[in-house]
């Protein structure tokens, strides 16, 4: 127990004094103002027309109250979340192999395990902090904005669904944990991110029934969004799901105490 | 055989074809401050991070205060202090906050540590200053710092007047030898400049291509240097006439003057003074020269290029 507070201790105090946090914070801030814009062009018409870009990015908006405002949540943090947990996982795993301070890290009475489990837990929490201020950002900047058709009975199963899409891409971060630290730095993590989320779209609009056997696409199969084509996921989803955060946790794992820090 | 602090048995590393430590054997004994003499690329820092559970031996194996090295064995880190290579420290973090993150970790309830070995590393001045912001030589100290903090048995250090200004070498030295001889700490310590190294270890092992060719205490070593006496006359055709008569063996090196390498020459400089005055040929110059150092160490690694 001692250990793993100071393991925590550390990667609190590392998180807190970086840059990337507030960063991040502000940016998930940003994208939940814009989301309630976004519904706000899409109730007055008008605005787009002067604007090519907007009234594109309008357009696809399947209305404009709550329910879509919602929906659009959703979909916006399937995509934003596995772009925002890979990345703040990519630092967090690549940085100390770039900073060359791992070597530090390996020769400790904390035992390395302790070490990777710890940063996956701030992760985890980070990520779901970004989440929370994108969709407390998101809902009041739409109350401010006087979006219609506010109902508190659909708030609750809308934010059970967000967070439920939130905990699955926060949990998919230990794949991402395994090849930055495999790949000793960010590079790699980020190109596997982007890669991850081409192959998911590519999965979702050419090979739809493939999208039961990929981790990644889980969340989207969860949250309906991918309509009704697509039912929920099934045992095999979720099996396949939870095999790969094993194999991701134990992969790191196993990384960080057999190979060869050289 | 727990006597032994360091042991090594056959340790060894290849990676594909290169062999960066072969078979070395290491031995060292409580308050040892043994040099690890090596060239860039010898094999020091290979065989540190195997000491150091950081690299897996492809063979052999290591054991510190008898307890076999594996990543596994946290608790032999409570015993141990490490430096390995130049210390990177988190940029963004103070002096004192990275000294706090090792202080936990290592788990330490005295907080007065960190304080202390700040003191004692001459750091107190940049407490909070971020790492990022130090110059070489004060990083070099914070890393040596974050090895002292919880006053190990064995520090294992890789070169670590790496960055250092003259002053802040002589520092470290005077620490690290008041740290084995006050304290019976043992220290492990790596260096390429054997004339730095041994002005403070006990022992000295070179290793070249990953064999430890050499292994010896350092007054045996320093014994084992090459001397010569050098005479200069006002005739020195005639005084290596006179030497060789008395059974001296003499060489006349570029400037004219004698080389003398005979052990009676060497020992005995005012008999050679003595018989070439009595002569009519008093030495206007007579001295001992002693083999540098470092031409020594190159000696060494040549003479095993020849034999091997």
């Amino acid at each position: 127990m001692k250990e793993i507070k100071a393991a925590l201790w550390m990667e609190i105090l590392k998180v807190r004094r970086t840059k990337i946090f507030p960063i991040s914070v502000y940016f998930f801030i940003f994208i939940g103002i814009m989301m309630g814009f976004l519904m706000f062009v899409a109730r007055h018409p008008e605005i787009a027309n002067r604007s090519a870009t907007i009234s594109t990015k309008t357009s696809f908006l399947p209305g404009s109250d709550w329910n879509a405002f919602f929906d659009l949540m959703i979909q916006l943090v399937l995509t934003l979340g596995v772009i925002g947990s890979g990345i703040i996982t990519s630092w967090n795993f690549g940085r100390e192999f770039s900073d060359r301070t791992v070597k530090d890290l390996l020769s400790l009475p904390v035992p390395r395990s302790t070490i990777v489990l710890s940063k996956l837990i701030i992760l985890f929490v980070w990520n779901i902090l970004l989440s929370i201020c994108f969709v407390v950002t998101a809902i009041i900047s739409g109350l401010l904005l006087q979006v219609p058709g506010w109902s508190g009975t659909a708030l609750t199963p809308f934010l059970v669904t967000f967070m439920m899409c939130v905990i699955f891409n926060s949990l998919l971060i230990t794949p991402v944990a395994l090849i930055a630290s495999a790949g000793r730095g960010y590079m790699l993590p980020i190109s596997f991110i982007i890669l991850i989320l081409i192959f998911t779209q590519l999965l979702f609009v050419g090979l739809p029934d493939l999208t039961f056997w990929f981790p990644w696409a889980l969340p989207a199969l969860f949250s309906g969004v991918a309509g009704e084509a697509l039912p929920s996921p099934g045992y095999i989803s979720y099996l396949i799901f939870i095999l790969t955060i094993l194999a991701g946790l134990f992969g790191t794992i196993a990384w960080w105490r057999y190979t060869d820090h050289r | 055989m727990i006597g032994d602090v360091i042991r090594t048995e056959n340790l060894t590393k290849h990676y594909g074809e290169i062999h960066a430590v072969e078979t070395v054997n290491l031995q060292i004994k409580q308050g040892e401050i043994y040099g690890f003499l090596g060239l860039n690329g010898a094999g020091k820092t290979t065989t540190i991070r195997m000491l150091l559970g950081m690299i897996r031996p492809t063979r052999g194996e290591a054991f510190l205060y008898g307890e076999k090295v594996d990543p596994g064995n946290t608790d032999l880190w409570n015993r141990v202090g490490h430096l390995v290579e130049i210390p990177y420290s988190y940029p963004e973090l103070t002096v004192l906050e990275n000294l706090e993150i090792f202080r936990r970790l290592r788990l330490l309830k005295d907080r007065d540590v960190v304080t202390e070995v700040m003191d004692r590393l001459h750091l107190g001045r940049y407490r909070n200053m971020k790492a990022r912001n130090l110059s070489h030589g004060n990083a070099q100290r914070l890393g040596i710092a974050r090895a002292l903090i919880h006053h190990p048995g064995l520090l294992i250090l890789d070169e670590p007047a790496n960055g250092l200004d003259p002053a802040g070498i002589v520092q470290v030295r005077e620490l690290l030898t008041d740290l084995a001889r006050s304290h019976g700490v043992t220290i492990f310590i790596s260096s390429h400049i054997l004339g730095e190294i041994s002005r403070f270890a006990t022992r000295i092992g070179i290793i070249h291509e990953g064999k430890l060719i050499r292994e010896s205490e350092v007054g045996q070593l320093k014994r084992s240097m090459h001397r010569t006496l050098h005479v200069h006359t006002l005739n020195n055709q005639k005084a290596r006439e006179i030497l060789t008569h008395q059974g001296y063996t003499s060489s006349p090196l570029p400037d004219g003057s004698l080389e003398l390498p005979d052990e009676p020459a060497i020992s005995h400089p005012e008999k050679v003074s003595a018989l070439l005055a009595s002569k009519g040929l008093p030495p206007v110059k007579i001295a001992l020269d002693e083999e540098d150092l470092e031409h020594f160490f190159f000696r060494i690694i040549k003479n095993h290029h020849e034999q091997s």
